[in-house]
Protein backbone atom coordinates (compact mmCIF):
# COMPACT_ATOMS: atom_id res chain seq x y z
CA UNK A 1 0.00 0.00 0.00
CA UNK A 2 1.53 3.25 -1.05
CA UNK A 3 0.91 5.98 1.47
CA UNK A 4 0.75 9.56 0.43
CA UNK A 5 1.75 12.54 2.49
CA UNK A 6 -1.10 14.43 0.93
CA UNK A 7 -3.29 17.12 2.22
CA UNK A 8 -6.30 15.41 0.72
CA UNK A 9 -9.20 13.38 2.02
CA UNK A 10 -9.63 9.83 0.67
CA UNK A 11 -12.41 9.21 -1.82
CA UNK A 12 -14.61 7.22 0.55
CA UNK A 13 -15.50 10.48 2.23
CA UNK A 14 -16.81 11.95 -0.99
CA UNK A 15 -19.14 10.98 -3.82
CA UNK A 16 -17.07 9.77 -6.71
CA UNK A 17 -19.64 9.96 -9.38
CA UNK A 18 -23.29 10.66 -10.02
CA UNK A 19 -25.92 8.43 -11.47
CA UNK A 20 -28.39 10.16 -13.71
CA UNK A 21 -31.90 9.80 -12.40
CA UNK A 22 -34.49 7.96 -14.40
CA UNK A 23 -34.13 4.94 -16.62
CA UNK A 24 -30.62 5.74 -17.78
CA UNK A 25 -27.90 4.50 -15.45
CA UNK A 26 -25.05 6.45 -16.97
CA UNK A 27 -22.44 7.19 -14.34
CA UNK A 28 -20.33 10.32 -14.80
CA UNK A 29 -17.23 11.63 -13.06
CA UNK A 30 -17.88 14.70 -10.90
CA UNK A 31 -14.38 15.75 -9.87
CA UNK A 32 -11.72 17.77 -11.66
CA UNK A 33 -8.65 16.12 -10.17
CA UNK A 34 -8.14 12.38 -9.75
CA UNK A 35 -5.21 10.57 -8.16
CA UNK A 36 -5.09 6.83 -8.74
CA UNK A 37 -3.31 4.73 -6.15
CA UNK A 38 -3.71 1.64 -8.31
CA UNK A 39 -0.53 0.50 -10.04
CA UNK A 40 -2.42 -1.76 -12.45
CA UNK A 41 -1.74 -0.31 -15.92
CA UNK A 42 -4.85 -1.94 -17.41
CA UNK A 43 -6.99 -0.23 -14.79
CA UNK A 44 -5.22 3.13 -15.04
CA UNK A 45 -5.48 3.30 -18.84
CA UNK A 46 -9.12 2.19 -18.80
CA UNK A 47 -10.00 4.58 -15.97
CA UNK A 48 -8.32 7.39 -17.92
CA UNK A 49 -10.34 6.49 -21.01
CA UNK A 50 -13.56 6.41 -18.94
CA UNK A 51 -12.82 9.88 -17.56
CA UNK A 52 -12.05 11.07 -21.10
CA UNK A 53 -15.34 9.85 -22.54
CA UNK A 54 -17.63 10.67 -19.62
CA UNK A 55 -16.43 13.80 -17.84
CA UNK A 56 -18.29 17.09 -18.56
CA UNK A 57 -16.98 18.30 -21.91
CA UNK A 58 -16.31 21.88 -20.92
CA UNK A 59 -14.41 21.22 -17.67
CA UNK A 60 -10.66 20.70 -17.47
CA UNK A 61 -9.63 17.49 -15.69
CA UNK A 62 -6.36 16.12 -14.33
CA UNK A 63 -5.41 12.51 -13.58
CA UNK A 64 -2.13 11.35 -12.05
CA UNK A 65 -1.04 7.73 -11.61
CA UNK A 66 1.86 5.30 -11.49
CA UNK A 67 2.10 1.84 -12.99
CA UNK A 68 3.96 -1.30 -11.88
CA UNK A 69 6.69 -2.04 -14.44
CA UNK A 70 5.35 -2.26 -18.02
CA UNK A 71 6.15 -1.09 -21.53
CA UNK A 72 3.52 1.05 -23.24
CA UNK A 73 3.46 1.41 -27.02
CA UNK A 74 1.51 3.96 -29.08
CA UNK A 75 -1.78 3.21 -30.81
CA UNK A 76 -0.27 2.71 -34.25
CA UNK A 77 3.02 1.06 -33.40
CA UNK A 78 4.52 -2.36 -34.06
CA UNK A 79 5.32 -4.31 -30.86
CA UNK A 80 7.80 -6.58 -32.63
CA UNK A 81 9.76 -3.53 -33.70
CA UNK A 82 9.46 -1.46 -30.52
CA UNK A 83 9.62 -3.92 -27.62
CA UNK A 84 12.24 -6.48 -26.74
CA UNK A 85 9.49 -9.07 -26.24
CA UNK A 86 11.79 -11.84 -25.00
CA UNK A 87 13.48 -9.65 -22.42
CA UNK A 88 10.10 -8.33 -21.25
CA UNK A 89 8.70 -11.85 -20.93
CA UNK A 90 11.83 -13.04 -19.12
CA UNK A 91 11.44 -10.26 -16.55
CA UNK A 92 7.69 -10.75 -16.20
CA UNK A 93 7.05 -7.24 -17.54
CA UNK A 94 3.93 -6.86 -19.69
CA UNK A 95 3.61 -4.54 -22.67
CA UNK A 96 0.44 -2.66 -23.51
CA UNK A 97 -0.86 -0.75 -26.53
CA UNK A 98 -2.42 2.52 -25.38
CA UNK A 99 -5.17 4.48 -27.17
CA UNK A 100 -3.22 7.67 -27.87
CA UNK A 101 -0.59 8.04 -30.58
CA UNK A 102 3.12 8.58 -30.17
CA UNK A 103 6.02 6.32 -29.26
CA UNK A 104 7.06 3.66 -26.77
CA UNK A 105 7.76 4.32 -23.10
CA UNK A 106 8.68 2.31 -20.01
CA UNK A 107 6.71 2.74 -16.79
CA UNK A 108 7.73 1.71 -13.30
CA UNK A 109 7.06 3.10 -9.84
CA UNK A 110 9.81 5.66 -10.34
CA UNK A 111 7.79 7.19 -13.20
CA UNK A 112 4.68 9.31 -12.67
CA UNK A 113 2.05 9.68 -15.39
CA UNK A 114 -0.06 12.80 -15.87
CA UNK A 115 -3.14 13.26 -18.04
CA UNK A 116 -4.76 16.64 -18.72
CA UNK A 117 -8.19 16.63 -20.39
CA UNK A 118 -9.76 19.76 -21.90
CA UNK A 119 -12.44 20.70 -24.45
CA UNK A 120 -11.27 20.05 -28.00
CA UNK A 121 -11.81 23.63 -29.09
CA UNK A 122 -9.38 25.07 -26.53
CA UNK A 123 -6.75 22.35 -26.62
CA UNK A 124 -3.23 23.69 -26.95
CA UNK A 125 -0.51 21.15 -26.29
CA UNK A 126 2.05 23.89 -25.66
CA UNK A 127 -0.12 25.29 -22.88
CA UNK A 128 -0.64 21.91 -21.24
CA UNK A 129 3.11 21.25 -21.44
CA UNK A 130 3.66 24.53 -19.58
CA UNK A 131 1.40 23.34 -16.75
CA UNK A 132 3.78 20.41 -16.23
CA UNK A 133 6.90 22.49 -16.81
CA UNK A 134 5.86 25.01 -14.17
CA UNK A 135 5.36 22.14 -11.73
CA UNK A 136 8.85 20.76 -12.37
CA UNK A 137 10.40 24.21 -12.07
CA UNK A 138 8.53 24.77 -8.80
CA UNK A 139 10.50 21.79 -7.47
CA UNK A 140 13.68 23.74 -8.11
CA UNK A 141 14.66 21.88 -11.28
CA UNK A 142 15.85 23.89 -14.27
CA UNK A 143 13.76 22.17 -16.96
CA UNK A 144 12.70 23.23 -20.46
CA UNK A 145 10.35 22.16 -23.23
CA UNK A 146 12.04 21.06 -26.48
CA UNK A 147 10.77 21.46 -30.05
CA UNK A 148 8.85 18.17 -29.80
CA UNK A 149 7.00 19.45 -26.73
CA UNK A 150 8.97 17.13 -24.39
CA UNK A 151 10.14 18.28 -20.98
CA UNK A 152 13.92 18.04 -20.76
CA UNK A 153 16.62 18.79 -18.23
CA UNK A 154 20.15 19.41 -19.40
CA UNK A 155 19.33 18.28 -22.94
CA UNK A 156 17.92 14.89 -21.90
CA UNK A 157 14.27 13.88 -21.89
CA UNK A 158 12.64 13.50 -18.51
CA UNK A 159 9.17 13.19 -20.01
CA UNK A 160 7.45 11.93 -23.16
CA UNK A 161 3.98 12.97 -24.26
CA UNK A 162 1.12 11.76 -26.43
CA UNK A 163 -2.16 13.34 -27.41
CA UNK A 164 -5.64 12.23 -28.36
CA UNK A 165 -8.54 14.15 -29.86
CA UNK A 166 -12.17 13.15 -30.30
CA UNK A 167 -15.11 15.31 -31.27
CA UNK A 168 -15.62 17.15 -28.00
CA UNK A 169 -12.49 16.51 -25.94
CA UNK A 170 -8.74 16.27 -26.16
CA UNK A 171 -6.02 15.10 -23.81
CA UNK A 172 -2.32 15.50 -23.33
CA UNK A 173 -0.83 12.70 -21.28
CA UNK A 174 2.73 11.80 -20.56
CA UNK A 175 5.39 10.31 -18.36
CA UNK A 176 7.74 11.94 -15.89
CA UNK A 177 10.89 10.03 -15.00
CA UNK A 178 11.66 10.64 -11.34
CA UNK A 179 13.56 7.56 -10.09
CA UNK A 180 12.98 5.06 -12.90
CA UNK A 181 15.41 2.19 -13.51
CA UNK A 182 16.90 3.56 -16.69
CA UNK A 183 18.93 0.45 -17.47
CA UNK A 184 15.74 -1.62 -17.56
CA UNK A 185 14.16 1.00 -19.78
CA UNK A 186 17.11 0.70 -22.14
CA UNK A 187 16.98 -3.14 -22.22
CA UNK A 188 13.28 -3.40 -22.94
CA UNK A 189 13.16 -0.69 -25.58
CA UNK A 190 16.20 -1.91 -27.48
CA UNK A 191 15.22 -3.92 -30.54
CA UNK A 192 17.50 -4.81 -33.33
CA UNK A 193 15.21 -5.53 -36.31
CA UNK A 194 16.50 -3.17 -38.97
CA UNK A 195 15.03 -5.31 -41.74
CA UNK A 196 11.50 -5.00 -40.36
CA UNK A 197 9.88 -2.10 -42.22
CA UNK A 198 6.69 -0.83 -40.66
CA UNK A 199 3.96 1.41 -42.07
CA UNK A 200 3.10 2.26 -38.49
CA UNK A 201 4.59 4.92 -36.27
CA UNK A 202 8.23 4.61 -35.26
CA UNK A 203 9.51 5.85 -31.91
CA UNK A 204 11.95 8.74 -31.86
CA UNK A 205 14.71 7.61 -29.52
CA UNK A 206 16.25 10.10 -27.11
CA UNK A 207 18.63 9.96 -24.18
CA UNK A 208 16.67 10.13 -20.93
CA UNK A 209 17.24 11.26 -17.34
CA UNK A 210 15.49 11.12 -13.98
CA UNK A 211 14.43 14.28 -12.13
CA UNK A 212 16.13 12.78 -9.07
CA UNK A 213 19.48 13.40 -10.77
CA UNK A 214 18.83 17.12 -10.34
CA UNK A 215 17.22 17.30 -6.92
CA UNK A 216 17.77 15.28 -3.75
CA UNK A 217 14.24 15.85 -2.49
CA UNK A 218 12.09 15.16 -5.53
CA UNK A 219 9.63 12.27 -5.23
CA UNK A 220 6.36 11.04 -6.74
CA UNK A 221 4.39 12.76 -3.97
CA UNK A 222 6.16 16.08 -4.44
CA UNK A 223 5.70 15.97 -8.21
CA UNK A 224 2.00 15.14 -7.81
CA UNK A 225 1.46 18.03 -5.38
CA UNK A 226 3.30 20.42 -7.71
CA UNK A 227 1.25 19.36 -10.76
CA UNK A 228 -2.02 19.64 -8.84
CA UNK A 229 -1.09 23.18 -7.74
CA UNK A 230 -0.02 24.16 -11.26
CA UNK A 231 -3.23 22.72 -12.78
CA UNK A 232 -5.42 24.50 -10.24
CA UNK A 233 -3.67 27.81 -10.94
CA UNK A 234 -3.91 27.43 -14.72
CA UNK A 235 -7.57 26.47 -14.91
CA UNK A 236 -8.96 28.21 -11.83
CA UNK A 237 -9.98 24.92 -10.26
CA UNK A 238 -10.48 24.73 -6.50
CA UNK A 239 -11.64 21.13 -6.04
CA UNK A 240 -9.78 18.83 -3.78
CA UNK A 241 -8.41 15.72 -5.53
CA UNK A 242 -10.36 12.50 -5.49
CA UNK A 243 -8.29 9.39 -4.72
CA UNK A 244 -9.31 6.20 -6.53
CA UNK A 245 -8.14 2.60 -6.58
CA UNK A 246 -8.96 -0.46 -8.65
CA UNK A 247 -10.55 -2.00 -5.54
CA UNK A 248 -13.17 0.77 -5.38
CA UNK A 249 -16.74 0.22 -6.55
CA UNK A 250 -16.03 2.43 -9.52
CA UNK A 251 -13.69 -0.17 -10.97
CA UNK A 252 -16.76 -2.34 -11.54
CA UNK A 253 -18.22 0.14 -14.02
CA UNK A 254 -18.90 -1.81 -17.24
CA UNK A 255 -16.98 0.59 -19.47
CA UNK A 256 -13.86 0.24 -17.31
CA UNK A 257 -14.19 -3.54 -17.04
CA UNK A 258 -14.52 -3.84 -20.82
CA UNK A 259 -11.48 -1.63 -21.32
CA UNK A 260 -9.41 -3.73 -18.93
CA UNK A 261 -10.43 -6.87 -20.82
CA UNK A 262 -9.75 -5.39 -24.24
CA UNK A 263 -6.22 -4.10 -23.64
CA UNK A 264 -4.51 -7.50 -23.20
CA UNK A 265 -6.59 -9.24 -25.92
CA UNK A 266 -4.83 -10.44 -29.08
CA UNK A 267 -7.22 -8.37 -31.22
CA UNK A 268 -6.12 -5.13 -29.59
CA UNK A 269 -2.52 -5.84 -28.60
CA UNK A 270 -1.34 -7.55 -31.80
CA UNK A 271 -4.32 -7.20 -34.15
CA UNK A 272 -3.97 -3.41 -34.29
CA UNK A 273 -0.43 -3.61 -35.67
CA UNK A 274 -0.13 -1.67 -38.93
CA UNK A 275 1.18 -3.30 -42.08
CA UNK A 276 4.82 -4.36 -42.04
CA UNK A 277 7.36 -6.26 -44.12
CA UNK A 278 10.19 -8.29 -42.68
CA UNK A 279 13.08 -9.67 -44.70
CA UNK A 280 15.45 -12.19 -43.18
CA UNK A 281 18.13 -14.42 -44.60
CA UNK A 282 20.00 -17.46 -43.32
CA UNK A 283 22.57 -19.80 -44.82
CA UNK A 284 21.64 -23.48 -44.78
CA UNK A 285 23.70 -26.47 -45.90
CA UNK A 286 22.13 -26.32 -49.37
CA UNK A 287 22.35 -22.55 -49.76
CA UNK A 288 20.87 -19.33 -48.51
CA UNK A 289 17.18 -18.98 -47.78
CA UNK A 290 15.63 -15.52 -47.86
CA UNK A 291 12.17 -15.00 -46.40
CA UNK A 292 10.09 -11.94 -47.14
CA UNK A 293 7.09 -11.76 -44.83
CA UNK A 294 4.27 -9.29 -45.38
CA UNK A 295 1.75 -8.86 -42.57
CA UNK A 296 -1.09 -6.58 -41.63
CA UNK A 297 -3.13 -6.44 -38.43
CA UNK A 298 -0.95 -9.17 -36.98
CA UNK A 299 -1.85 -11.64 -39.75
CA UNK A 300 0.55 -12.87 -42.45
CA UNK A 301 -0.56 -11.78 -45.91
CA UNK A 302 2.25 -13.53 -47.72
CA UNK A 303 5.59 -15.19 -47.15
CA UNK A 304 7.88 -15.48 -50.13
CA UNK A 305 10.78 -17.88 -49.78
CA UNK A 306 13.82 -18.00 -51.99
CA UNK A 307 15.87 -21.15 -51.61
CA UNK A 308 12.91 -23.40 -50.79
CA UNK A 309 9.75 -24.61 -52.53
CA UNK A 310 6.71 -22.43 -52.07
CA UNK A 311 4.53 -24.81 -49.99
CA UNK A 312 5.72 -23.57 -46.60
CA UNK A 313 5.37 -19.90 -47.53
CA UNK A 314 1.81 -20.45 -48.79
CA UNK A 315 0.91 -22.34 -45.63
CA UNK A 316 1.72 -19.25 -43.54
CA UNK A 317 -0.81 -17.05 -45.32
CA UNK A 318 -3.68 -16.04 -43.08
CA UNK A 319 -1.92 -17.19 -39.90
CA UNK A 320 -1.18 -15.01 -36.88
CA UNK A 321 2.39 -13.73 -37.01
CA UNK A 322 4.37 -15.11 -34.08
CA UNK A 323 1.61 -17.42 -32.85
CA UNK A 324 1.66 -20.34 -35.26
CA UNK A 325 1.55 -23.93 -34.03
CA UNK A 326 3.18 -26.59 -36.20
CA UNK A 327 -0.11 -28.46 -36.57
CA UNK A 328 -1.83 -25.41 -38.11
CA UNK A 329 0.40 -25.44 -41.14
CA UNK A 330 -1.03 -28.49 -42.86
CA UNK A 331 2.14 -29.26 -44.79
CA UNK A 332 4.65 -32.04 -44.51
CA UNK A 333 7.38 -30.60 -42.31
CA UNK A 334 10.32 -32.78 -43.09
CA UNK A 335 13.76 -32.30 -44.56
CA UNK A 336 14.52 -28.77 -45.63
CA UNK A 337 11.09 -27.48 -44.69
CA UNK A 338 11.61 -28.61 -41.10
CA UNK A 339 14.77 -26.59 -40.54
CA UNK A 340 13.51 -23.55 -42.43
CA UNK A 341 10.27 -23.58 -40.44
CA UNK A 342 12.20 -23.88 -37.17
CA UNK A 343 14.21 -20.81 -38.17
CA UNK A 344 11.18 -18.75 -39.26
CA UNK A 345 9.25 -19.69 -36.16
CA UNK A 346 12.14 -18.66 -33.95
CA UNK A 347 12.45 -15.31 -35.72
CA UNK A 348 8.74 -14.54 -35.46
CA UNK A 349 8.01 -15.92 -32.08
CA UNK A 350 6.86 -13.33 -29.62
CA UNK A 351 7.58 -15.39 -26.54
CA UNK A 352 9.87 -18.28 -25.62
CA UNK B 1 -11.99 16.81 -35.59
CA UNK B 2 -8.67 18.48 -34.80
CA UNK B 3 -7.85 19.78 -31.40
CA UNK B 4 -4.87 21.77 -32.54
CA UNK B 5 -7.18 24.12 -34.37
CA UNK B 6 -8.29 26.97 -32.18
CA UNK B 7 -11.85 27.87 -32.99
CA UNK B 8 -12.08 31.58 -33.48
CA UNK B 9 -15.08 33.30 -32.01
CA UNK B 10 -17.87 33.12 -34.49
CA UNK B 11 -19.04 36.44 -35.86
CA UNK B 12 -22.45 36.85 -34.31
CA UNK B 13 -23.63 39.02 -37.16
CA UNK B 14 -22.71 36.46 -39.80
CA UNK B 15 -25.74 34.90 -41.36
CA UNK B 16 -25.46 31.30 -42.35
CA UNK B 17 -27.32 30.83 -45.56
CA UNK B 18 -26.37 27.26 -46.17
CA UNK B 19 -29.53 26.19 -47.94
CA UNK B 20 -28.35 27.54 -51.27
CA UNK B 21 -25.27 26.07 -52.81
CA UNK B 22 -23.17 28.95 -54.04
CA UNK B 23 -21.66 28.86 -57.53
CA UNK B 24 -18.14 28.42 -56.16
CA UNK B 25 -19.09 25.02 -54.75
CA UNK B 26 -20.37 23.54 -57.96
CA UNK B 27 -17.99 22.36 -60.62
CA UNK B 28 -19.52 21.85 -64.03
CA UNK B 29 -17.24 19.73 -66.14
CA UNK B 30 -17.53 20.68 -69.82
CA UNK B 31 -19.04 17.99 -72.01
CA UNK B 32 -20.26 16.13 -68.96
CA UNK B 33 -23.52 16.43 -67.07
CA UNK B 34 -21.97 15.47 -63.73
CA UNK B 35 -22.36 18.02 -60.97
CA UNK B 36 -20.04 17.71 -57.97
CA UNK B 37 -20.92 19.72 -54.87
CA UNK B 38 -18.37 20.36 -52.16
CA UNK B 39 -19.66 20.88 -48.63
CA UNK B 40 -17.84 21.19 -45.33
CA UNK B 41 -18.25 20.32 -41.65
CA UNK B 42 -17.16 22.13 -38.51
CA UNK B 43 -14.94 19.16 -37.77
CA UNK B 44 -12.90 20.05 -40.85
CA UNK B 45 -14.14 17.33 -43.18
CA UNK B 46 -15.12 17.88 -46.81
CA UNK B 47 -17.55 15.89 -48.90
CA UNK B 48 -17.42 16.13 -52.69
CA UNK B 49 -20.84 14.83 -53.66
CA UNK B 50 -21.55 13.60 -57.18
CA UNK B 51 -25.32 13.63 -57.53
CA UNK B 52 -25.24 11.29 -60.53
CA UNK B 53 -23.45 8.43 -58.77
CA UNK B 54 -24.76 9.29 -55.31
CA UNK B 55 -21.20 8.96 -54.01
CA UNK B 56 -19.53 11.42 -51.64
CA UNK B 57 -15.74 11.48 -51.52
CA UNK B 58 -14.67 12.33 -47.94
CA UNK B 59 -11.47 14.27 -47.23
CA UNK B 60 -10.04 16.57 -44.61
CA UNK B 61 -9.68 20.24 -45.42
CA UNK B 62 -6.49 22.06 -46.28
CA UNK B 63 -6.84 24.04 -43.06
CA UNK B 64 -7.06 20.79 -41.10
CA UNK B 65 -3.90 19.30 -42.57
CA UNK B 66 -2.03 22.51 -41.80
CA UNK B 67 -3.06 22.36 -38.16
CA UNK B 68 -2.39 18.65 -37.85
CA UNK B 69 1.23 18.79 -38.92
CA UNK B 70 2.91 15.90 -40.70
CA UNK B 71 0.56 12.94 -40.97
CA UNK B 72 2.30 9.68 -40.13
CA UNK B 73 -0.56 7.20 -40.12
CA UNK B 74 -4.14 6.97 -41.38
CA UNK B 75 -6.70 4.46 -40.18
CA UNK B 76 -9.54 3.98 -42.65
CA UNK B 77 -12.90 2.22 -42.40
CA UNK B 78 -13.52 -1.16 -44.00
CA UNK B 79 -15.27 -1.19 -47.36
CA UNK B 80 -18.89 -2.12 -46.80
CA UNK B 81 -19.15 -0.42 -43.41
CA UNK B 82 -22.51 1.20 -42.80
CA UNK B 83 -22.09 4.62 -41.19
CA UNK B 84 -24.37 7.23 -39.73
CA UNK B 85 -23.52 10.91 -39.84
CA UNK B 86 -21.24 11.63 -36.89
CA UNK B 87 -19.97 8.05 -36.41
CA UNK B 88 -16.25 7.61 -36.07
CA UNK B 89 -14.99 6.17 -39.36
CA UNK B 90 -11.24 6.36 -38.92
CA UNK B 91 -8.37 8.23 -37.38
CA UNK B 92 -5.34 10.24 -38.34
CA UNK B 93 -2.10 10.26 -36.40
CA UNK B 94 0.18 13.20 -36.97
CA UNK B 95 3.31 14.25 -35.14
CA UNK B 96 1.01 16.38 -33.01
CA UNK B 97 -1.85 14.06 -32.06
CA UNK B 98 -4.08 11.08 -32.79
CA UNK B 99 -7.40 12.50 -34.04
CA UNK B 100 -10.62 10.73 -34.85
CA UNK B 101 -12.40 11.24 -38.20
CA UNK B 102 -16.19 11.34 -38.29
CA UNK B 103 -18.61 10.52 -41.10
CA UNK B 104 -20.01 13.80 -42.47
CA UNK B 105 -22.93 11.94 -44.07
CA UNK B 106 -24.73 8.62 -43.62
CA UNK B 107 -24.38 5.70 -46.00
CA UNK B 108 -22.14 2.79 -46.94
CA UNK B 109 -18.38 2.98 -47.48
CA UNK B 110 -17.79 1.80 -51.06
CA UNK B 111 -14.11 2.55 -51.47
CA UNK B 112 -11.10 3.58 -49.38
CA UNK B 113 -7.92 5.26 -50.55
CA UNK B 114 -5.34 2.47 -50.22
CA UNK B 115 -2.59 4.87 -51.31
CA UNK B 116 -2.73 6.36 -47.80
CA UNK B 117 -1.34 3.12 -46.36
CA UNK B 118 2.02 3.75 -47.95
CA UNK B 119 1.78 7.51 -48.34
CA UNK B 120 0.05 9.04 -45.33
CA UNK B 121 1.74 12.31 -46.31
CA UNK B 122 -0.78 12.63 -49.16
CA UNK B 123 -3.12 14.09 -46.57
CA UNK B 124 -0.70 16.98 -46.19
CA UNK B 125 0.30 17.39 -49.84
CA UNK B 126 -3.13 17.04 -51.42
CA UNK B 127 -5.79 16.82 -48.73
CA UNK B 128 -8.84 17.43 -50.89
CA UNK B 129 -7.71 15.61 -54.04
CA UNK B 130 -5.16 12.77 -53.96
CA UNK B 131 -5.48 12.47 -50.19
CA UNK B 132 -9.20 11.55 -50.25
CA UNK B 133 -10.05 9.16 -47.42
CA UNK B 134 -13.05 7.14 -48.53
CA UNK B 135 -16.15 7.22 -50.69
CA UNK B 136 -19.59 6.88 -49.18
CA UNK B 137 -22.74 5.95 -51.04
CA UNK B 138 -25.15 8.36 -49.39
CA UNK B 139 -28.28 6.86 -47.92
CA UNK B 140 -29.80 10.31 -47.41
CA UNK B 141 -28.51 12.77 -50.06
CA UNK B 142 -30.50 15.58 -48.47
CA UNK B 143 -27.93 15.55 -45.62
CA UNK B 144 -25.62 17.44 -47.98
CA UNK B 145 -27.88 20.49 -47.77
CA UNK B 146 -27.31 20.83 -44.03
CA UNK B 147 -23.51 20.97 -44.36
CA UNK B 148 -21.53 24.20 -44.63
CA UNK B 149 -20.51 26.05 -47.78
CA UNK B 150 -16.86 26.98 -48.14
CA UNK B 151 -17.55 30.52 -46.92
CA UNK B 152 -19.52 29.35 -43.90
CA UNK B 153 -16.85 26.77 -43.08
CA UNK B 154 -14.09 29.37 -43.26
CA UNK B 155 -16.08 31.62 -40.97
CA UNK B 156 -16.01 28.95 -38.27
CA UNK B 157 -12.26 29.27 -37.81
CA UNK B 158 -11.06 32.44 -39.46
CA UNK B 159 -10.39 35.29 -37.06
Amino acid sequence: MISFSFRYVPSAARRLYTTASGASSVITPTHSIYLSTSTNPYFNLSFEDWLFRHAPQKEPLLLLYRDAPCVVIGRNQNPWKEVNLRAARAQGIPWIRRRSGGGTVYHDLGNTNFSIHVPRTTFDRGATAQVILRAVRALGIDADVNERNDICVGGEKASGSAYKIVSGRAYHHGTMLITTRLETLGDLLRVDKDTMITKGVASVRSPVCNLAQFSKKVSHEMFVNAVVDSFKAEYGVHDEPCIVNDTDDLARIGYIQRGMAELPSWDWAFGQTPEFEYTIKKPFVWGDVTAHIHARHGVILSCTLQGLDSELGKALEGKRYGFIEDEELGVDLSGRREVVWAWLNEEMKSYD
Amino acid sequence: MFSTIRQAARARTMSLTTARTSPSNIMRIPGCRTIVTKKYTEEHEVVAFDDETGLGAVSITHHAQESLGDVVFVELPAVGTKVSKGDQIGAVESVKAASDIYAPVSGIVTEVNEALNSEPGLLNRSPEEKGWLCKIKLSAPEEINALLTLESYKATWEA
